[in-house]
């Protein structure tokens, strides 16, 4: 991520006006065109308008990386704000603070994005900025190094936090083929040795308009728009297409540990239980699953903020048992097969062998029984609700159908919102009995340490 | 858009809102003046009842409060702040009376049972400890302390300490909630699909209901500030926290909108402003190097926080420094300026797209009195600010020797050079 989070323009810092977005209903007319290169253009306009979010998803994440060179998608990220082309450096900041707009981008596992949203009448702006970012970015030797120490510090920052360590241990127990046995961040290791070269080789290979999709949100004609962006990306050569990727994590035979003793404030506990990859059929019967154990928090979880969901097993079991001070679940949804993980923090005085036991406990019931009706239709509403709540605005719509095309498909989360409707409790069950198995879970359990000084 | 609707209920209870018939769903943000200001010397008090009002009200347990709230879809949150209690949420057309209705009761009626005030203590006891572990929330705190001394709410851990916290009893927590949560300075702002109906049948009928204490006491202002220095030594952790803070102004002070203008330009606009242009963009010496302005009723800050490297730590201080000394030196520019404003009057159509941020700004012009029509009149204001003006400003207030510093982290024995 180029910034973090916390560091949008706070409205009340910097000004306003009610820009009225519309959260579409389920087949709001969307337009999908592919250009002649091969950049797929995603169009959802809404009308009376008066902001714009543009997005552009790349098909290429860090499980695109290999070994050595961990981190690097995160640092080409990094790169591409320092122009290139017709922009000089500093001309993206410039020109986007210039219409009050916001930007930003995200380095995930399976797909990189960017986006920036301006007043709509600025669309030339944002065009242009995408499409001198597809292919002409500088990665100036001297740019390079000084970003070197920021996507360090980056990682450093992260460092600071228990958390961190746990879940990069998790994935890298769970995974030892697949990339995922990374996360997005990278080594700090490889992030000191990486050379400008091969990133900019990275770069090359997979920033073109046939391993990307344009989405636009907003206040626009379709007509006038689609215009525009053949002016500003029709030129755009693609690139041959890039290999699939070939690595699939063999299945786990028998359960993985770790256990970490470090300083820190609290014990955590990280199980993470493998699942099949996001297009799979099971998916919708997974999301119901996360929703009863954990709570749901939405596809893309950038707009739950800090609300805790409380109406769930494991926050009966572990929160309100005074076991733990937060839980939380989440289905990683990913291209390839991923993970489903339940954290949670202890709370004073207890012991990791408990909390794990009562997880099992209610992993146990699950197996056990279908969730009784009432409760699935509780699981129902929040993932109904959340899918209008999450869709607050362009910004946020423009990110839920980015990353739904970073999973292959721009209306992946409307799609699978209709299969949720029809999961049935016996589905939920047999998804637990499928893949909530002992033999196919790691076990993450951080032993804080007093705290030294 | 039309201007804001303003009601005031018989309870005293003010309602504002705004229709976005497009959205089909509502956000609503409120506050009730039972912050941190309102505990006096019974320091964590406001923190502990802000807890507890989503643990079960009289008429419904907390696991039947979870069910109704979540079964209808709706999201409830209650926070406490220097000032203020805040609540906020999401609910639909449909569900909005059923919302408000358990909002009422939790501000009304809440039960406190024994089990959980019992439950929230070890919460906020692990919390406690691991804001104790967090470099950046440490930093703050210190800095907070120093700008907001004699333990004046805004500088003191709203928590209270670990000691405090376990010496709450229920009683005290009820006798608080009693005094000060209640309709007297309740405000809440509603936007999205709602309608006149709406707004008189679904959400004030309910809230009418509202009975209870409460109102806002004067905030005193905050005693003067001598600058300090504090390390905070944390030889676990890899990254060093600096924070840096002086006293900025109250939100209704006449320096406000040339102050806030400033800090955009000094360690905000695009990447962190010059602060970031210097320390990030040249120097790659931080992840985040950044400004920020906090304007409250009786009072203000203005601060800078950086996360880097142990190494670079007397580097990235002496940038900060220089940073500010060119503000002396080489003032903002006509262009730095006129980008500013831009920013400021560019982001009416962009920084509040959605529901949430329009609730929040709405219920932000009726806590500080900014009037209806502010952002009608926000191009105007930011458009008179002269060049002069700002400058100068930004010379009186972001000065190196009216400002303290914490650093915390695997400092060693590094100086800190400030």
């Amino acid at each position: 991520m180029r910034k973090p989070l916390g560091e949008f323009p706070s409205p009340f810092a910097s000004g306003n006006l009610i820009s009225r977005a519309r959260v579409p209903a389920p087949q709001m007319p969307t337009h999908v065109e592919t250009l002649g290169n091969g950049l797929k253009v995603i169009l959802r306009p809404i009308p009376d308008t008066k902001a714009l979010s543009t997005w552009v998803v790349y098909r290429i994440g860090s499980r695109n990386e290999v070994p050595g060179m961990t981190g690097s998608t995160h640092w080409v990220e990094h790169m591409l704000f320092k122009g290139g082309g017709k922009l000089a450096k500093g001309d993206i900041d410039k020109l986007i603070s210039r219409l009050g707009g916001k930007m930003n981008a995200f380095t995930d596992t399976d797909y990189t994005m960017y986006f920036e949203t301006i007043p709509a009448t600025a669309l030339d702006t944002a065009l242009m900025i995408e499409s001198e970012r597809m292919r002409n970015a500088a990665f100036d030797p001297k740019e390079v190094e000084a970003e070197r120490t920021v996507v360090i510090s980056e990682r450093e920052g992260a460092e600071n936090q228990p958390d961190f360590a746990v879940e990069e241990e998790l994935w890298g127990l769970a995974f030892h083929v697949h990339p995922y046995h990374w996360t997005a961040i990278g080594y700090k290791q490889d992030l000191a040795t990486l050379a400008r070269d091969p990133l900019y080789r990275h770069y090359l290979r997979f920033y073109a308009p046939n391993n990307a999709s344009l989405i636009l949100v907003g206040g626009f004609d379709v007509a006038v728009a689609m215009q525009h962006i053949r002016e500003a990306f029709g030129r755009l050569q693609p690139e041959a297409p890039p290999d699939p990727l070939r690595l699939a994590e063999p299945e786990q035979r028998g359960e993985r540990r770790s256990d970490l003793e470090r300083p820190g404030p609290a014990d955590l506990l990280s199980v993470g239980w493998h699942i099949p990859g996001a297009a799979h059929e099971d998916t919708p019967a997974l999301v119901l699953l996360s929703t009863v154990l954990g709570g749901w928090r939405g596809f893309v979880p950038f707009a739950a903020g800090d609300w805790r969901p409380r109406s769930n097993r494991l926050y009966r079991a572990l929160v309100e048992a005074k076991l733990a001070t937060d839980v939380g679940v989440r289905l990683e949804s990913k291209l390839d097969p991923s993970l489903l993980i339940a954290n949670a923090t202890l709370a004073p005085g207890a012991s990791l062998d408990r909390v794990e036991a009562v997880l099992d406990r209610e992993i146990e019931k699950l197996k056990r029984a279908p969730p009784p009706k009432s409760e699935l239709a509780r699981a129902h509403q929040q993932v109904r609700a959340w899918a209008r709540y999450e869709q607050d605005g362009v910004t946020f719509q423009g990110m839920l159908l980015s990353a739904g095309e970073g999973l292959g498909a721009w209306d992946f989360a409307e799609a699978l919102l209709a299969k949720v409707e029809k999961v049935r409790p016996e589905q939920v069950r047999a998804a637990a009995r499928r893949y909530l198995v002992e033999e196919h879970r790691t076990v993450v359990r951080f032993h804080a340490q007093e705290v030294p000084g | 858009m039309n201007l804001p609707d303003r009601t005031v209920l018989e309870n005293g209870a003010i309602l504002v809102s705004v229709a976005l018939p497009s959205n089909p769903f509502i956000a609503f943000r409120g506050t009730v003046p039972a912050g941190v200001a309102a505990e006096g010397s019974e320091f964590g008090l406001a923190e502990f009842t802000s807890r507890l009002l989503l643990s079960g009200t009289r008429r419904m347990g907390a696991a039947k409060l979870a069910d109704r709230l979540e079964g209808i879809g709706a999201t409830l949150e209650f926070r406490n702040g220097d000032e203020v209690l805040s609540f906020q949420g999401r609910c639909t057309r449909e569900t909005a009376a059923e919302t408000v209705r358990i909002l009422v009761d939790c501000l009304s009626e809440p039960a406190f049972p024994s089990k959980e005030v019992e439950r929230i203590r070890a919460e906020l006891q692990n919390d406690l400890r691991i804001e104790a572990d967090d470099t950046h929330h440490r930093a703050v705190r210190e800095v907070s302390r120093l700008v907001f001394p004699k333990d004046h709410p805004y500088g003191r851990e709203p928590k209270g300490d670990p000691s405090r916290v376990q010496r709450v009893r229920r009683g005290d927590i009820v006798s608080f909630h009693e005094a000060h949560v209640g309709p007297e300075g309740l405000i809440l702002a509603v936007t999205g699909d709602v309608d006149r109906a709406l707004i008189d049948e679904g959400i004030a009928t309910p809230l009418s209901r509202l009975r209870g204490d409460g109102g806002a006491e004067a905030i005193p202002p905050p005693r003067p500030h001598r600058p300090g220095s504090v390390r905070i030594p944390m030889p676990h952790k890899s990254q060093v926290d600096i924070v840096i803070g002086a006293p900025g102004v109250p939100r209704r002070h006449e320096d406000y909108y040339a102050l806030n203008l400033a800090n955009l330009l000094f360690g905000r606009i695009g990447l962190y402003g010059r602060l970031g242009r210097n320390l990030r963009d040249e120097q790659g010496l931080a992840y985040y190097a950044f400004s920020n302005l906090d304007a409250r009723t009786a009072g203000g800050m203005w601060t800078i926080s950086a996360g880097v490297n142990p190494s670079n730590l007397g580097k990235a201080i002496e940038s900060i420094r220089a940073e500010m000394d060119r503000l002396r030196t080489e003032p903002f520019s006509l262009e730095e300026v006129r980008d500013g404003k831009e920013n400021q009057t560019g982001s009416l159509v962009v920084s509040l797209e959605r529901n949430a941020e329009v609730a929040g700004e709405l219920h932000r012009m009726e806590y500080h009195g900014l009037g209806m029509d502010f952002l009608e009149r926000y191009a105007d204001i930011v458009g008179e600010l002269t060049e002069e003006r700002i400058r100068n400003l930004a010379r009186r207030y972001f000065l190196p020797s009216a400002s303290s510093i914490a650093v915390a982290g695997p400092i060693g024995r590094l100086r800190v050079p400030w």
